[in-house]
């Protein structure tokens, strides 16, 4: 075999001598090492990454879709910080047994404005895609409570807690500005009346609540989330932000896709 | 082990301390109220520790000695106590929490112990406290013996591995706190973020200072595993951790990526954690260790090379195979999941390598527990790595995903690869590195390989079997069309697994604590054993490190 | 030319793919080249020897 490849080979002995010794020198300086696993590895990954840069204009447009509240961000971040995600995906996949149990397969327009996603990667629990309405606000808070008395079979951990932690709605101008400076549409008007518009959310025919209307739209669910009128409560945002889950758009519903496997 | 400082360093270590306690101070202050100021008192008590044992050996005697003569072990030692100490909480809280999903009253009423604030404690903990230690103090030693060079200083090894403490402390504590990101294995808040930056650029220039002293004219292949993982964690860090904070007062920040972009840049982060946090370091400790305790060179030195390259290159693609069925472009998901198979070739190889290494010391492999730690690495190594491979095959990730046999593959990698590699090395390191003549105990050796070999089988097995039934109970249909099984039927179908889980881990705990036990008596009781040598011997090349002609 | 998504997708289908080709081949060939044989050889069997400074 050898002896058959090297007259072959000779006349680009020359070019790949010199192509082997220009390695030879680069991983003999460190630094070159340095730069040579950064081109294997950073063009690679710049390559697969960069059309993501662009990726939403692959994005379907979804007109019609809302921002989250100032309460139920204020309940994405309690759910974020208690680390529902890692039990709870918000994902359903284009397969048809995912779409039979929790509804139409989630598009990329429905997490457009979540910072970050929250998709999961693992269902302990059921996804929570499509989770909003599904129950009642009492369901959830008694469930949140004591997820063992309404599913007996459950392992989720219970939040009671939530319902004596009163919300802290001074920080959600900061949060609201914050999400505008990402890419959320956040109008000043909206930024402004955060803490507001989170009170009277949970405060339903107060005047507050009119304002919730104003800036979010009539179907905005207002409502005594966590069953007291008492303060917002931690539970009033989690609920608010339970429920409101898949509702911002209708879109998946009008597209109805045809699933595949 | 200030004693060996120079003035000169203790001086510098001290402006370093106390400039870590105003900006302790400072986030205390700005961050009343909110976890931020929690952690900045966290920040302040530890470096007025180091603060306050280096005022105390301020005018110490400035030892003289010639410093060429000698490798710098005493971060390594350190690294490898705190890696053992990091392996048992880290462990014991995935047991915590495994058993949680077994005995859901467990969790008891406080608001810290729940499910999801505990679990990012014990990933970070495995990943970042056991992993991240281990990894930091074996690179401290290979890359000076393969250099046959000290560490060019002596402050910035401390500074790399404190430092990286201090963010791990600050990760945990923050989970309990309820202060994430949610980005898995990225959880830590903005502040913490920045600084492991800092430790991060401050670990590559030693590193890169370290092989630049070089008397060996070739970089051994290990040292380039583990400067692959450190350049790219850092790239991979900073991508995936661009935020905006809500305020600078405060811990919660918002990702800069949102939907479909934030999911694609999470997975390519969390893939290629796995790639260069858990596989390109630790191969790294593989080609050094397993050669040396095998008394044989590496079987191919060429195929390591290879190797090296296919798994830089292909792994960075592979990320989006998290992502397949969902929202994510089709092409994007065929690409992740072209090159996840593709990864194959250069996994075996590197496996392939490490036994054929073996081959003719099998013999030693049965008499020695310390390298069937390695053998047994490698092998789950190829498991795992296949596994891999054929679960970013898009119709088996359709079944396997979201499922508990992600977890089960996870852990074959963790337990079985990751873990039993870092251990055989401890194992391999520690006698020679605090001058002893051997461990404590071999009979706990080889306690601690059979427990923990057990541990991982049981608990791979179970969430093996557990999710693949999960996955298949979620998708089968009965004679009327609908779906058969309600997600609770599910999740009782789990629950004999998840007992077994537990106790899988609990063995693998046990396994841990025997090591830590072992390493600690090795260093208090074992006698102490004048070294044959005591200097690095030089390079048997002759060479010098640059050719003249350069 | 304008910057679109599917600029960026064909470039990354297309020269993606002769990146991976060229770099394959040059590792490769790097990685099997006879005369660096020795040096790997050497490089291989050098940590075998490298103890030892003494500890302190």
């Amino acid at each position: 075999m050898k002896t058959f490849l090297k007259p072959l080979l000779k006349p680009f002995a020359a070019f790949f001598e010199g192509h082997a010794k220009a390695h030879y020198r680069l991983e003999r300086h460190s630094l070159g090492l340095t730069a040579a696993i950064i081109v294997a590895a950073g063009i690679g990954g710049f390559i697969e990454i960069a059309p993501l840069f662009t990726i939403d204009e692959t994005v379907e447009a979804a007109p019609d879709m809302r921002l989250y509240t100032p309460l139920e961000q204020a309940g994405r971040d309690i759910y974020i910080r208690e680390g529902c995600y890692a039990c709870h995906s918000q994902m359903i996949r284009a397969l048809r047994d995912e779409v039979e149990r929790y509804g139409p397969y989630s598009l990329a327009a429905e997490s457009q404005y979540d910072h970050p996603m929250l998709w999961g990667s693992k269902r302990t629990g059921p996804d929570l895609a499509r989770l909003g309405e599904k129950y009642s606000d009492d369901w959830h808070v008694r469930h949140l409570v004591d997820p063992r008395a309404l599913v007996p079979e459950s392992v989720m951990p219970h939040y009671a807690f939530l319902l004596d932690a009163g919300l802290d709605v001074e920080s959600l101008p900061d949060r609201l500005a914050a999400l505008r400076a990402v890419g959320v549409p956040y109008s000043d008007e909206m930024i402004a009346s955060a803490s507001a518009d989170a009170i009277g959310q949970a405060l339903p025919d107060t005047d507050r609540a009119d304002g919730v209307f104003d800036r979010y739209g009539e179907e905005t669910a207002v409502r005594l989330f966590d069953g007291s009128a008492d303060r917002v409560s931690e539970m009033d945002a989690l609920v608010a932000y339970l429920q409101v889950l898949g509702r911002l758009t209708d879109l998946p519903a009008q597209i109805q896709p045809v699933p595949e496997g | 082990m200030i004693s060996s400082l120079t003035q000169a360093e203790r001086g510098a270590a001290m402006l370093i301390t106390l400039a870590g306690m105003v900006a302790g101070l400072a986030m205390a202050a700005a961050g009343q109220g909110d976890p931020m100021g929690a952690h900045g008192w966290i920040v302040l008590l530890f470096f007025a520790l180091f603060f306050g044992l280096l005022a105390r050996a301020a005018y110490g005697s400035d030892e003289l000695e010639d410093r060429s003569l000698a490798y710098y072990d005493d971060p390594t030692k350190v690294g490898i106590l705190l890696s053992l100490a990091w392996a048992v909480i880290a462990m014991g809280m995935g047991v915590w929490v495994a058993a949680q999903l077994a005995w859901p009253d467990l969790r008891f009423d406080a608001a810290w112990s729940g499910f999801g604030r505990l679990r990012p404690v014990h990933t970070s903990g495995v990943i970042f406290g056991f992993g991240g230690n281990a990894l930091i103090a074996t690179s401290f030693h290979i890359m000076q013996r393969t250099s046959r060079a000290r560490m060019p200083g002596q402050v910035a090894p401390w500074f790399v591995l404190f430092g990286f403490n201090l963010f791990c402390l600050i990760a945990a504590s923050g989970y309990l706190m309820g202060v994430t990101q949610s980005k898995e294995y990225a959880e830590p808040e903005w502040y913490a973020d920045i600084w492991l930056v800092v430790v991060w650029v401050v670990y590559f220039t030693l590193y890169i200072r370290t092989l630049a002293r070089r008397r060996e004219p070739h970089i051994y292949v290990a040292n380039w595993y583990y400067l692959a993982f450190i350049l790219v964690v850092a790239v991979l860090h900073i991508v995936n951790n661009l935020a905006v904070p809500a305020s600078w007062t405060g811990a919660k920040s918002y990702s800069a990526f949102s939907g479909v972009q934030d999911a694609m840049t999470q997975w390519w982060y969390g893939h290629n954690a796995v790639a260069f946090f858990l596989t390109s370091g630790f191969l790294g400790m593989l080609y050094y260790f397993l050669p040396k305790r095998a008394e044989r060179p590496i079987y191919s030195y060429r195929l390591s090379i290879l190797s090296f390259w296919g798994i830089t290159f292909f792994y960075i693609w592979a990320g989006s195979h998290h992502l397949h069925y969902t929202a994510l472009p089709h092409w994007v998901q065929t690409l992740g999941m072209t090159f996840s198979v593709m990864l194959l070739v250069p996994s075996w190889a590197s496996a392939g390598n490490a036994l054929m290494t073996l081959n003719g010391a099998w013999h030693k492999v049965r008499d020695d527990a310390t390298l069937r730690f390695m053998m047994v690495a490698a092998v789950f190594y190829g498991l795992s790595t296949f596994e891999g491979s054929f679960m970013a095959i898009r119709p088996v990730n359709g079944l396997s995903h979201y499922t508990e046999w992600t977890i089960g593959h996870v852990h074959a990698g963790a337990m079985g690869w990751v873990a039993l590699i870092t251990f055989g090395s401890i194992y391999a390191l520690v006698p020679g590195l605090w001058r002893r003549e051997t461990m404590y105990s071999w009979k706990a050796v080889e306690w601690h390989f059979w427990i923990a070999l057990a541990g991982t089988v049981i608990y791979v097995f179970a969430m093996w079997n557990s999710g693949i039934i999960q996955g298949l109970m979620w998708r089968t249909y009965g004679e009327s069309g609908t779906l058969r099984y309600s997600f609770t039927d599910s999740l009782v179908a789990m629950h004999p697994y998840y007992v077994a889980r537990a106790f899988g881990g609990l063995l693998f705990v046990t396994g841990a604590i025997i090591g830590a036990w072992n390493v600690v008596m090795t260093i208090r009781h074992v006698p102490r054993q004048v070294p044959e040598r005591d200097h690095p011997t030089t390079s048997e090349t002759m060479e010098p490190a640059l050719p003249a002609a350069e | 030319m304008e910057i679109s998504h599917e600029l960026f997708v064909g470039f990354s289908k297309s020269f993606g793919l002769f990146y991976l080709i060229a770099l394959s081949v040059g590792i490769t060939l790097y990685a099997f080249w006879p005369s660096l044989g020795g040096r790997f050889d050497k490089a291989a069997k050098s940590i075998l020897d490298d103890e030892d400074g003494p500890c302190r």
